[in-house]
């Protein structure tokens, strides 16, 4: 019943001790309090005076507000570990989500990965809150009243007993069934709800082909037959809660009858039946509140297990294999024989690939779309890892993988479409050099083209960037990246993906202009389909459905009249 | 209340529907209040029950109809309440069933045939998530509301009938419980969910941007900086929670002691009233029993409330979509075929813009002409096709077909203009299904000859399911080519004059994109084409290209003439054909 993970949190069998207590006390409350409501009823019944209920009324409102006060106390008391335990999860989410690097989140999704740990830990928490202060409820105060009620009179004491494994009887097999016929409704149901967002997706398709109008109706008859297949799943969902209902109020209406026959056969006093019939509803209470909130603490375990999930995916080991490194001109980087394998497919994205370069050269990779183009630069970068080690290696050492901390120091990392920060532009900029002076900053905008749009801009390079502040074109964007390669004298090696494909063609030449500059004395890697790029390399890598199918200068490549030949025809546009 | 009015004041999408459904809504709240009320009278009545019996009467019969309510109360609670939750939640989805519509109605009257952006999808979702917010106000707030305030009037007028005082007295206590309070967290509430809004807000856009720009984190090693970034928003977040638990736990505490006040009126009232005869004696355990039960609907009601800020907040969404509407002038048709779009020295700006994103422009294009726009982003290539389809209308000048504006011809615009746009959305169904789109009427062989024509037939038939293979979720089983060839089907089923190409290749490799074009310049060789593109492959197709730069034409010629002649359209295109810069 309990969840076992949850007795693992470190400190959680403490705190079950120190609330198991106050649970205890608690029982003990709603017992007395019961006690005397009980007797203050029976001396009004027996036409006692009003002052014959004072004692007893005060003692009732006492353990009345006991009762009360330790539910916030038992809260008060468990919260501060809760908080604790959500909020170093939290952190080790976030901490997790660095050390995975993007190749990993990018699987996991980023939306989903950012709600997990906003609404997905909060889910942890009221989970948290929940489940162990109403299991222990459950597990120590219907017990005691039991054990009251044996004491006052065994038969209705029998009686609650027997029917408590009946009421979890029932409600686990109504359970079953409905959630049998839910699994086999999902999938339908799953569609039909995504169907509207779908439409709604689609609206500017549909507006195109003029079938927008007509399609309202579907909509509403799309969502009708959802209605009725969610109605046909409660129905049966729901008799599970009403098992219970029906056998906790049916019981207590039973526990009545039985006690007023009782009574008048004289077999029993008012006293001890008032007291029962007062704690029978007790009795059911803490079994109805976990039933209540079985759909919270559902969500709870299944948000507690998406998170234990990241949590427990495998790093990425031995970053700090590679002892201090610097990109130099005769320094070397070797791929042998290397093959990558995407996870959950079996065809290696690229195979048996070498490729060795020195010093600061530029390297050109062509290919078609889905070729391995960015496959191969991102395990360029380390961010992912070839299917065994040491099929990379840096002047001569071989190494698991590229995700080194040392050779992360020494490149940058340039896509289609580089991400801005919301933050100024100067700290974007600034992004790899946190220290750099404004002279300098300055200098790197006007290398990299940005002079004259950054005088343009009100604030200058105050100016917020990025996501809900001012709007950056492709062009500018990607101008900005070059301003953090300019800014950044330490970093020698430049990883380009595909940097021009979706920037129009004015704005792709002028760009060129402002980046050849920034190829001196660096390494480069540049994937593109772009051809003209090709003119400006050293070396060319031609991929091919994930092998490096001819690689050399492009003279000697163009010589060879191969595969590189080909490519280059295929893409080229004809004479006008 | 001020709040409460103007929330209100223009709604269409809340007060509408309680009056359409009005008998279900009633239903559902006798349901809800026959739940509780027979949860009372089961406790009323077994408190009833044992005192009588405890005086031993003679004869059962005096015990008699007690024992029997016991077993009815004891069966109509448990009956009711399923009766409730099925009656309510069909009465919701129904309304969301409206609510769908009613929203597609209104996200389609605004909607554009030129889009660009995916964010826009994501607005939808929020609109999507809304509804399911509008669904929760009726279930969790609405509802247990007034079924509360049902019961407590019942109560009042109830006691109030056997004794005023005490009924004033319940009316004032447990007025507390159901007004007093729910409205005291609405206000509480409603300045904390604002700052916790906001909180969350902003530790949403920080992390994900953090989790966008991971790549660049990583690689600068700023562990430290990435991890302090999220300190200063979780510990306030955790403040916040905080607070909001103390609250709860403290309202939940004061509600119980008010309970216990009313229990204590109860018992002293029970003491002076009804001491006078063992018979009315009976009737103590009866009112004291049933109280606990009797106000158990009331314990939850501030939390419902308390929620209505969240709920505000949605129904203001919605009902702020149905605010400026554009409204069309009278329609007409195209009795004759399509022979010339003029664009009449055309200017638009955005109401909330600085500049004229089109400014003065004017083009004739007629029948079977070929025309391709060029510009950097933001220069106004897709405001211009925006006006061209009649999505926007001009600040000055006209578009005009055949002489008629098109604003006139809104109604009839997919018989005039077919749009093959970046991302075509394919639908959630099948290939033909998807296909057939294009022309509803067309038959299954004018569908597959329309998939041949575009080069498809073999690969569909190559799939397990052929034309009834699902094209799964936003078109992912098809490439980027395919999922445009699959789209230029639908047009060529559709059989426009008028072709509108905004950027198909945007996301192709050179090879399929020149493949594509290739294609659709063949197939389309009779229609008129405006084509949006970014770069100059496949330029050699068309009649005419036009360079578009902030807001008006610069460059303008046939392709090969301005090859020969301009040097910067020279330059541009051997640059884009790969030829190395000498």
């Amino acid at each position: 019943m309990i969840d076992k993970r949850l007795l693992a949190l470190p400190g959680m069998r403490r705190y079950m001790v120190i609330l198991g207590i106050l649970v205890f006390v608690q029982a003990v409350a709603v017992i007395v309090q019961a006690r005397f409501l009980s007797v203050a009823i029976v001396n009004l019944w027996n036409l006692e005076p009003l002052n014959s209920i004072l004692e007893p009324g005060i003692i009732f409102a006492v353990a009345f507000l006991c009762r009360h006060l330790l539910t916030v106390a038992e809260n008060r008391v468990f919260f501060p570990f809760v908080e604790k335990t959500s909020g170093d999860m939290r952190e080790k989410l976030m901490a997790k989500i660095f050390h995975l690097g993007p190749a990993e989140i990018e699987k996991q999704g980023t939306g989903n990965i950012v709600t997990m740990a906003l609404e997905g830990i909060d889910k942890v928490q009221t989970y948290l809150m929940l489940v162990i202060i109403k299991i222990l409820d459950m597990s120590i105060t219907p017990w005691l009243i039991l054990l009251y009620i044996l004491f006052l009179r065994w038969e209705q004491a029998i009686f609650l007993f027997i029917i408590f494994p009946v009421i979890i009887l029932f409600m686990v097999i109504l359970g079953l069934a409905a959630q049998s016929k839910a699994d086999r409704q999902y999938e339908g149901y799953q569609r039909l709800s995504n169907h509207f967002v779908d439409t709604l997706r689609g609206l500017s398709t549909l507006k195109q082909l003029g079938l927008s109008k007509r399609y309202a109706d579907n909509v509403y008859d799309v969502s009708e037959s959802y209605r009725k297949e969610t109605m046909s799943t409660l129905r049966i969902a729901l008799t599970s809660t009403f098992a219970l209902d029906f056998f906790t109020t049916l019981s207590i209406a039973v526990v009545a009858v039985f006690l007023g026959f009782g009574l008048m056969d004289g077999k029993v006093t008012l006293l001890p039946a008032l007291t029962i019939l007062v704690l029978a509803p007790e009795y059911f209470l803490p079994i109805r509140n976990f039933a209540n909130d079985y759909h919270a603490t559902l969500n709870g375990k299944n948000a507690l297990s998406a998170v234990l999930e990241i949590l427990n995916e495998p790093e990425v080991g031995d970053t700090d294999k590679l002892a201090d490194f610097k990109w130099q001109a005769d320094a070397n980087l070797t791929l042998k024989h290397m093959n990558f394998t995407y996870p959950n497919t079996d065809k290696p994205a690229l195979k048996d690939v070498s490729v060795s370069i020195s010093g600061m050269k530029k390297v050109g990779i062509i290919g078609a779309s889905g070729s391995g183009k960015s496959t191969l630069i991102n395990i360029i970068g380390g961010f992912l890892a070839p299917d065994q080690g040491g099929q990379v290696a840096l002047n001569g050492h071989e190494l698991p993988h590229l995700n080194q901390k040392a050779w992360q120091k020494n490149f940058l990392y340039i896509p289609q479409n580089p991400y801005l920060f919301h933050a100024t532009l100067a700290q974007n900029i600034a992004f790899y050099v946190t220290n750099a002076s404004p002279a300098s900053i300055n200098q790197a905008v006007s290398k990299a083209g940005l002079a004259d749009w950054v005088a343009t801009l009100p604030d200058g390079l105050d100016t917020m960037i990025g996501e809900g502040a001012r709007t950056v074109s492709g062009g500018q964007a990607q101008r900005i990246a070059l301003a953090r390669a300019f800014l950044d004298t330490n970093r020698k090696v430049l990883l380009f993906d595909e940097p021009t494909a979706h920037l129009d063609i004015e704005t792709e030449a002028a760009l060129k202009k402002d980046i050849l500059p920034v190829f001196d004395n660096h390494l480069v890697f540049f994937a593109t389909h772009r051809l003209h790029w090709i003119g400006e390399m050293d070396y060319v890598l031609v991929v091919d459905h994930g092998q490096v199918v001819e690689q050399g200068t492009p003279a000697e490549l163009t010589a060879k009249n191969g595969e590189y030949v080909k490519l280059r025809s295929e893409m080229g546009a004809p004479e006008l | 209340m001020k709040q409460l009015r103007q929330t209100f004041a223009h709604d269409t999408w809340v007060m509408p529907y309680l009056r359409k459904y009005k008998g279900l809504l009633i239903l559902v709240l006798f349901l809800g209040f026959m739940t509780f009320f027979s949860g009372g009278a089961l406790m009323f009545n077994s408190g009833y029950l044992i005192s009588e019996a405890a005086r031993q009467p003679s004869s059962i019969i005096y015990i008699y109809i007690p024992v029997v309510l016991a077993r009815a109360f004891g069966i109509a609670r448990p009956v009711f309440r399923y009766v409730e939750r099925l009656t309510s939640h069909n009465w919701v989805l129904r309304i969301v069933s409206d609510f769908r519509k009613k929203l597609y109605q209104t996200v389609e009257r605004k909607a554009s045939a030129i889009q660009r952006s995916h964010q826009t999808g994501d607005i939808l979702s929020i609109l999507a998530d809304d509804i399911d917010h509008i669904e929760n106000l009726y279930l969790r707030t609405v509802f247990p509301m007034v079924i509360g305030w049902l019961l407590y009037l019942f109560v009042v007028i109830g006691v109030g009938s056997l004794n005023w005082v005490v009924g004033l007295l319940l009316f004032l206590l447990l007025g507390i419980i159901v007004v007093i309070m729910p409205l005291a967290s609405v206000a509480t509430n409603g300045v904390r969910e604002y700052r916790q809004h906001q909180i969350q807000h902003r530790f949403y856009t920080n992390l994900t941007d953090e989790v966008l720009g991971l790549g660049d984190w990583l690689i600068s090693g700023r562990y430290d900086d990435f991890m302090q970034l999220q300190t200063k928003p979780i510990k306030e977040i955790a403040a916040l929670r905080r607070k909001d638990h103390y609250y709860q736990w403290w309202r939940s505490f004061f509600v119980q002691f008010v309970v216990l006040l009313t229990t204590l009126v109860l018992l002293i009232w029970s003491g002076i009233s009804w001491t006078g005869t063992k018979s009315m004696a009976d009737w103590i355990a009866a009112f004291a029993l049933a109280i606990f039960p009797a106000v158990s609907p009331f314990l939850n009601m501030s939390q419902g409330m308390s929620e209505w800020p969240v709920y505000r907040r949605s129904i203001e969404r919605v009902n702020q979509l149905d605010q400026g509407e554009r409204k069309l002038p009278d329609q007409t048709k195209l009795d004759e075929s399509f022979s010339e779009l003029a664009i009449d020295h055309l200017t638009f700006r955005y109401p909330e813009g600085d500049r004229n994103v089109v400014d003065d422009i004017s083009l004739t294009v007629h029948a079977g002409e070929k025309i391709a726009l060029l510009g950097p982003s933001g220069t106004g290539k897709s405001t211009l096709l925006k006006l061209i389809v009649g999505d926007l209308n001009p600040v000055d000048g006209k578009v005009l077909i055949n002489g008629k504006p098109v604003s006139n011809l809104q109604k009839v615009r997919s018989e005039i203009f077919g749009i093959l746009d970046q991302q075509p959305y394919l639908f959630n169904t099948t290939v033909m299904n998807n296909v057939r789109l294009g022309n509803p009427n067309a038959s299954d062989d004018e569908v597959k000859a329309a998939l041949a024509a575009v080069g498809l037939k073999n690969l569909i038939e190559s799939l397990p399911e052929q034309y009834n293979t699902h094209v799964q979720e936003a078109g992912k089983r098809f490439s980027g080519g395919e999922r445009q060839r699959l789209s230029l089907a639908r047009i060529l089923l559709q059989d426009a004059p008028v072709i509108i190409l905004d950027e198909p290749t945007v996301s192709l490799d050179p090879i399929t994109e020149k493949k594509l074009l290739d294609q659709v310049f063949k197939l389309l060789k009779d229609k008129t084409i405006i084509w949006v593109t970014h770069h100059l492959a496949g330029i050699g197709h068309v009649d005419q290209v036009r360079f578009l730069e902030s807001g008006h034409f610069d460059m303008q010629g046939a392709p090969q003439k301005l090859y020969r002649e301009e040097p910067r359209f020279r330059q541009l295109y051997d640059l884009d054909k790969g030829k190395p810069s000498d």
